[in-house]
């Protein structure tokens, strides 16, 4: 599988690393819940197909970046980075 | 006493210079400076400034989105770049003597780095004068593109020695030298 990284371009899946799910969005600071913060940690839908996650280029520039992947055929449809250089990278 | 300003190879007797075949020639650089400088998202084009206007005979690597490495032929970079960027335009870390510069040259070269670095060493898409990051196995790489058939590898101090093993082994069947 290659991921195209938003900095470096197609590279091999081995220079990157799986970050987590990036549909999974954080409570609140002030949202107390306790169901809330153990559904954001441990709870995953597993799809089978699309997903967005989280991956970041570890061995090249070190960019984080949304990879969406059907989790079935491994065809990458899109990666756009995120964090504080997201808008320079687009 | 040893003298502890001296530098010393990690290599030391691995890369003894030796006389072999042409096809592919080896040898280690220790830097004089080796410095990485990180801009904040804000600040890249006044940071890639100030870098472009001391250049001289430096090799300026970018590296990652305002982040670049710059290897300078004198000592001293790291104290004249922390004066001129300071904390609210990025961070300035010496690299010094945390890599070695493995250079690898000759009609073979690409041929050796290709077969166990993961990276189209095409010149369309890594052409001469331009810096590629990567990795052989777990050892980071920054690959900077010194000719067609000339590539100087900035790898970590740590993790050198078995590097140069690794290249010495995927450069046998051509044949190298060591200078």
């Amino acid at each position: 599988m290659r991921l195209t990284c938003p900095y470096c371009g197609p590279r091999d899946h081995q220079e990157f690393t799986y970050r987590g799910d990036a549909t999974a969005a954080r409570p609140a600071l002030d949202n107390t819940s306790v169901d809330d913060h153990n559904a954001y940690v441990y709870d995953r839908s597993n799809p089978d197909g699309l997903h967005r996650e989280l991956w970041n280029h570890t061995s090249g520039c070190r960019t984080h970046m949304i990879v969406e992947r059907n989790t079935v055929t491994h065809d990458v449809v899109s990666c756009e980075p995120v964090g504080p250089f997201a808008e320079q990278l687009k | 006493m040893a003298n502890l300003a001296e530098k010393l190879s990690p290599l030391h007797e691995l890369a003894m210079p030796r006389s072999g075949s042409d096809k592919i020639i080896l040898s280690e650089r220790l830097c004089d400076s080796l410095v990485q400088v990180q801009a904040w998202p804000d600040s890249v084009g006044e940071v890639e400034k100030l870098i472009n206007g001391t250049r001289g005979k430096r090799s300026v690597m970018p590296t990652g989105p305002g982040r670049w490495l710059i290897d300078d032929p004198a000592e001293g970079l790291e104290d004249k770049l922390r004066k001129k960027i300071g904390a609210e335009l990025g961070a300035v870390t010496g690299l010094t003597h945390a890599r070695v510069v493995v250079s690898i040259s000759g009609e073979k070269a690409t041929w050796v780095l290709a077969s166990g670095i993961a990276l189209d060493f095409d010149l369309s898409a890594f052409p001469t004068g331009t810096t590629q990051v990567g990795h052989h196995h777990e050892i980071g790489l920054t690959i900077h593109r010194t000719g067609e058939n000339s590539f100087d590898l900035y790898v970590f101090t740590s993790l050198v020695r078995s590097f140069w093993q690794w290249i010495e082994k995927a450069s046998a069947e051509p044949g190298f030298s060591v200078v």
